[in-house]
């Protein structure tokens, strides 16, 4: 019966494994304030989840070099915890609850798509936890009633819906018809009901309706349905793989389609990964370098531009970008808030109201951002074969004009 | 016998205490009670019966979802909860969330055994790889199928019910855990006395010698159907209890997670050794132990060296944990082992 010692042998040795384990770290150490993170840096979202880190490491660096965050008269420090979550909601809210519970953190910055903050929120919010996000735009999470979830981008649904009502214009006031195919996934379903409702309004009919499993290669399908139907508008929405997969795939069926919308261009950097095949594509964007907004820390977007080239080696995209500007609000909550409070941090949280070279920040009773409008911009080729995003609307930014029609393939 | 007791009565002690000895590691802890449930249950098909399953995970899928929607669709319209940018929001009062919790996990352990009845009757004609090959699509397709289905949330997930505002902020945690916690005995104690009756022995004539035990005159189908139900009705549970915890539900990440959960159940069973009573308990142990800590401590490379374990696993642990205990003390697993003819048999090798 010696097995029966050996089991116990383990169990105690699992209780000694667990109780060393124990290390708690406050909120805030000596003079620095400790936010914990859950990022994707596997999985299918690595790619967005490594921009979303950049974009926080890049902020934390530049506010701290710029005299850190004073709250009641001492000067703090921001540092991040991060986690793995492996793009699965699963191990995000297991994370989110190990941040809080086992490494103290009394604040979160968001992990990386909508799926992910659905998992993380409610843990966040039972523990009174103030977190911003910059990455789950799904407009679900703002109808939950959460109290301390707030996101500093323009929710999903509004992604695509200027591409439409663009369309209908272009259309002489007429309805269009619209083909899509889309992610099954959280913040692509919600671009899709954006869509729905846009239709709707317009009086546009969908002729295709498509959804496209996680982990996107291939999507032939759905593209011969649309040679076959001609519709007027093709709208593709599936992160980072589904732009890729839509642009290849398209270029390489010789898809002709007037107007083709999508969303994270830029975060796949279509421009530079399929050159002139990725030419004409609309995109939708939370952010682009060229808007005219401005703050003490990055100047503008031109500049923040450059800065994040020169330390990343890549441009960055929107995604980088609003996380950057998840910490700038932060650092202006904790100082209007005098404290480390969780209670008032979250009241000065409600209360912001300011611009940051990413766009205006005011959040709405869900916790959305309801000052900054999305961009369009499609990608635009010279003759040399060089690519560029360029903003078509709103008009206000608009630094080219939209081509609409897209050529034929057989006249490219 | 004695001894038997002490330790039960150690690991139920230890059970009752862990969340208010290690009140931070109370998701892990339950996570682990939910892991073993699925190993011992992944056992009774693979282990015992001899039919490598992927498949387990669809009941495990199809519990979780099936507690949530209960829960919901006891009190509230479940179309208008899950859908997509819904604006209204609904709240359960605690005895709701409760009562709808309980109903749920019924119902997530019955209906997972239906299907597994039903699906087993056609299938577990099916032996060897073709069997493991046609149970790997179940978790697949399941996982598509409900990708697709609007009134389960379809691709935008299914948020579980917030748990309602009753006692400490530690409650959620507590009460997760001690239903795992209870759901693990259940199992365990359940699993304990099938082994040891007739059925048990039928599994095992299935796995060695199916034809032989046919011509025995055992009816293999309805044991293996049988076998099968058991599984799934608790895997059922897990899956009921998981989607509580997890508080969302995605359909390929969370659900019928065949890439994790699901080859996890298996790996977890095949660590401890399967074919036993406490392989799969030690088994999950150990792989939850040692996926925390590389998740701690390789950050980055976890899955890296989650791989390397699995190769030491089938190179110096082909038999599990425990295969590897038996042959090293055989006489500690109550074998009599007569040296000379041990002897004999090494030297005529």
């Amino acid at each position: 019966m010696k097995i029966k010692n050996i089991i116990i042998t383990f169990v105690s040795a699992i209780a000694i494994l667990f109780s060393t384990s124990v290390v708690s770290l406050a909120k805030v150490v000596g003079d620095k304030i400790i936010l914990g993170a859950a990022i994707s840096l596997t999985g299918k979202y690595s790619s967005n989840g490594v921009h979303t880190q950049n974009g926080y490491n890049m902020a934390v660096d530049r506010i701290n070099s710029m005299g850190g965050v004073k709250v009641g008269g001492k000067t703090y420090m921001f540092d991040i915890i991060y986690y793995d979550d492996e793009s699965n909601p699963k191990r995000a809210a297991q994370l989110a609850e190990r941040l809080i519970s086992q490494d103290g953190v009394e604040f979160m910055l968001g992990p990386y798509s909508s799926g992910l903050t659905k998992a993380i929120a409610p843990v966040t919010e039972k523990y009174g936890v103030p977190m911003v996000e910059a990455n789950g735009a799904s407009r679900s999470l703002f109808t939950k009633g959460y109290k301390y979830l707030f996101a500093v981008l323009a929710p999903a649904n509004l992604y695509l819906d200027v591409a439409i009502r663009t369309a209908v214009e272009l259309n002489g006031g007429k309805g269009v018809r619209i083909a899509q195919a889309f992610e099954q996934d959280a913040f692509s379903q919600d671009v899709r009901l954006g869509i729905l409702d846009a239709a709707k309004e317009t009086g546009s009919k969908i002729i295709i309706d498509d959804k496209l499993p996680k982990e996107l290669n291939d999507m032939a399908a759905t593209l011969a349905k649309v040679k076959a139907t001609k519709p007027d508008v093709l709208v593709v929405s599936g992160h980072t793989k589904g732009a890729l997969t839509a642009i290849r795939q398209i270029a390489e069926m010789k898809v002709d389609v007037p107007m083709l919308a999508m969303t994270h261009c830029d975060a796949a950097k279509l421009s530079k990964q399929h050159g002139a095949n990725s030419q004409y594509a609309l995109c939708a964007s939370q952010w682009h370098k060229t808007l005219t907004y401005k703050d003490d820390f990055f100047t503008d977007g031109m500049t923040y531009d450059a800065d994040f080239t020169k330390e990343f080696g890549y441009a960055p995209p929107y995604q980088a970008a609003e996380s950057s500007a998840a910490l700038l609000v932060f650092k202006d909550a904790f100082e209007r808030a005098g404290s480390f409070d969780q209670k008032k941090v979250r009241d000065a949280l409600a209360a912001t109201n300011m611009q940051t070279f990413y766009g205006n920040i005011k959040f709405a009773e869900g916790g959305q951002n309801v000052d900054k409008p999305m961009v369009l911009f499609q990608v635009m080729c010279d003759d040399a074969g060089k690519c560029e995003n360029k903003v078509v609307a709103p008009l206000k930014w608009a630094s080219a004009e939209l081509i609409h029609p897209i050529p034929k393939w057989s006249d490219r | 016998m004695n001894k038997n007791i002490i330790l039960y009565a150690a690991i139920l002690i230890f059970g009752v205490a862990a969340p208010f000895v290690f009140p931070a590691f109370k998701v892990q802890l339950s996570i682990l009670c939910i892991l073993i449930i699925l190993a011992i249950t992944w056992n009774v098909q693979g282990g015992e019966m001899g039919y490598n399953t992927f498949g387990n995970i669809l009941f495990y899928g199809l519990g979780m979802y099936l507690c949530a929607s209960v829960q919901v669709g006891m009190f509230f319209p479940l179309a208008e909860w899950t859908e997509g940018g819904g604006e209204k929001t609904f709240v359960h009062t605690p005895a709701q969330f409760f009562q709808g919790f309980a109903v749920g996990l019924a119902v997530a352990a019955i209906v997972p055994a239906i299907v597994a009845g039903l699906i087993g009757y056609s299938i577990l004609g099916l032996r060897g790889h073709y069997f493991a090959i046609c149970t790997l699509g179940l978790g697949v397709a399941a996982g598509e199928i409900s990708g697709g289905i609007e009134i389960i949330g379809a691709g935008q997930g299914f948020t579980t019910p917030p748990f309602p505002k009753v006692g400490s902020l530690e409650a959620r945690g507590e009460f997760f855990y001690f239903c795992s916690f209870a759901v693990l005995i259940f199992t365990f104690l359940a699993v304990k006395a099938i082994y040891s009756t007739r059925f048990k022995l039928v599994l095992n004539a299935i796995r060695d010698n199916e034809d032989k035990a046919e011509a025995m005159g055992i009816q293999t189908m309805k044991y293996k159907i049988i076998g099968w139900m058991i599984s799934a009705f608790f895997c059922g549970l897990a899956g009921g209890i998981m989607g509580g915890l997890v508080g969302y539900i995605d359909s390929t990440d969370v659900a019928f997670d065949g890439r994790e959960m699901g080859v996890f159940m298996v790996l977890m069973a095949i660590l401890g050794g399967k074919g036993t009573l406490w392989g799969p308990v030690i088994g999950a142990t150990v792989f939850h132990i040692f996926k925390e800590g590389f998740w701690t401590f390789f950050l980055g490379w976890q899955y890296v060296a989650l791989g390397v374990l699995i190769v030491v696993i089938v190179i110096y642990f082909p038999e599990g944990i425990m295969g590897w205990l038996r042959e090293k003390y055989p006489e500690r697993f109550g074998e009599v082992v007569d040296e000379a003819d041990r002897k004999a048999q090494v030297e005529l090798k």
